[in-house]
């Protein structure tokens, strides 16, 4: 009998490790089965709040990455809403100046051809810009160029998808122009520095603030576009005329969207005019 | 009793530190388990059946204070701490500690711990069972596996051997 005791014994303490490994499974599984036990429940809300004493006495390290990481993400999302931001205001700028646009088409009783202006040669003496509108879409050179401020130029050149136009102010560019207000004609200039409208004797009526627009004597541009404001007048002395400064009305440094006005120069009319002139040389 | 206290008390370190400081070092929503290298170094310096015992209580402990399955942790980190205390060799202790093969071991426990972990608790969750089961059991024990360079590193020092015998 006591043999026999101490044999199971011998084979209980040689299976010591599995016999606490099967208790413990049985406890942990028992534990596993009792989860949604009130009093299980309870140690566990005592074990949370004291456990929790602890935890909030080391906040104050993961409260100082919290804070970086929230400052990092706040980062990021204020260059993502100033690029929105940005976005947005690029999208109403562009919508007001194709109301603009769409305002003076509509009005116009010109055939027009929008068109963006894709690159500029601002050099003082010569400035052009070019188009992104060419003989395809019937552009074609010697047709005006105008925005919703008022005369941009004329096309000097066209390419079947491109096309260059000399903006008013190039010291290649003349246009007939004149003052709305007293119907006084000139000739609209630009020296390199200041836009003029020459030819103007000292009798006739030009002042400050008097609207200049295109007049009816040009064959290559319509009448009745605005082409700027009279900045000043000054009587020089030893000549018979006036100058007369102007400040354009189109904004060249911010004009994007144009239209060229596909209009060519009443043929009968420059022949006319062509054969009057060889008559009188 | 000394022995024991001071095992008890660094259980509740690495509970906090675990529930505190780690989830702030997540790399793709994977967390390490930092109880996982200290269950081995039990198992490999004290034996199997204290291994066994400290992985339940530990695995009771992170339960106690987690928030729902009280006695799954319990349960997988006793079956990975039985299964790590057959690598204890009382000869072998410093050279196992201080080599690759802590971190093997450690892998390997990792493993068997996270796998029984989220069979149970992935169960009756949406989804693909088996993908989510492998993919959480694999970047654990990855991440957990990671970790326990740093100690394996720092017995090698201490005991003095080259961690790649």
């Amino acid at each position: 009998m006591r043999e026999a005791l101490e044999r199971i014994y011998d084979l209980l303490f040689g299976l010591k490790e599995y016999a606490i490994l099967t208790f413990l499974i049985i406890v942990s599984l028992v534990l596993l089965s009792l989860n949604d036990n009130s009093q299980v429940k309870n140690i566990r809300s005592v074990a949370t709040v004291v456990f929790g004493v602890g935890q909030d006495q080391l906040s104050f390290i993961t409260r100082y990455f919290s804070l970086w990481r929230e400052n990092e993400l706040l980062r990021r999302v204020n260059i993502e809403l100033a690029d929105q931001a940005n976005q947005l205001r690029e999208a109403k700028l562009e919508n007001l100046r194709l109301r603009q646009m769409v305002g003076l088409k509509e009005q116009s009783q010109y055939p027009l051809v929008g068109a963006k202006v894709i690159g500029k040669n601002l050099t003082l003496m010569r400035n052009t810009i070019t188009l992104d509108k060419g003989k395809s879409d019937g552009v074609q050179e010697h047709m005006p160029v105008v925005s919703e401020a008022g005369l941009v130029g004329v096309v000097v050149a066209a390419s079947d998808h491109y096309a260059v136009a000399n903006i008013i102010l190039n010291v290649d560019f003349r246009a007939s122009a004149k003052i709305q207000r007293s119907r006084v004609d000139g000739i609209l200039a630009w020296d390199g520095k200041t836009l003029l409208l020459k030819n103007i004797a000292k009798t006739l009526d030009v002042n400050v603030g008097d609207v200049v627009i295109t007049s009816e004597y040009s064959s290559t541009y319509p009448p009745g576009i605005r082409v700027g404001i009279v900045s000043n007048v000054r009587e020089q002395a030893g000549t018979l005329f006036k100058t007369v400064l102007i400040v354009p009305s189109v904004d060249f440094v911010k004009m994007e969207e144009i239209f060229v006005v596909t209009q060519t120069p009443d043929a009968e009319r420059l022949e006319l005019e062509q054969k009057a002139f060889r008559m009188l040389k | 009793m000394e022995q024991y206290l001071r095992s008890a008390l660094v259980a509740v370190l690495l509970l906090l530190v675990q529930t505190t400081f780690i989830p702030y070092v997540s790399v793709w929503g994977y967390l390490p388990d930092i109880f996982i290298p200290w269950l081995v170094y039990l198992a490999l310096r004290r034996g199997q059946i204290e291994a066994t015992v400290s992985g339940f209580a530990a695995g009771l402990l992170q339960d106690l204070v987690a928030t729902k399955f009280l006695g799954l942790a319990a349960l997988s980190k006793t079956i990975c701490c039985f299964i790590a205390g057959y690598f204890f060799n009382e000869n072998q202790i410093e050279r196992t500690l201080g080599s690759y093969r802590y971190v093997l071991i450690v892998t390997l426990c990792s493993l068997i711990h996270t796998v029984v972990y989220f069979l149970i608790f992935f169960q009756g969750a949406e989804g693909s069972f088996l993908m989510s089961v492998i993919q959480a059991s694999i970047g654990t024990t990855l991440y957990t596996s990671v970790i326990s360079v740093l100690p394996m590193f720092g017995f090698s020092q201490r005991y003095h051997t080259s961690w790649a015998q």
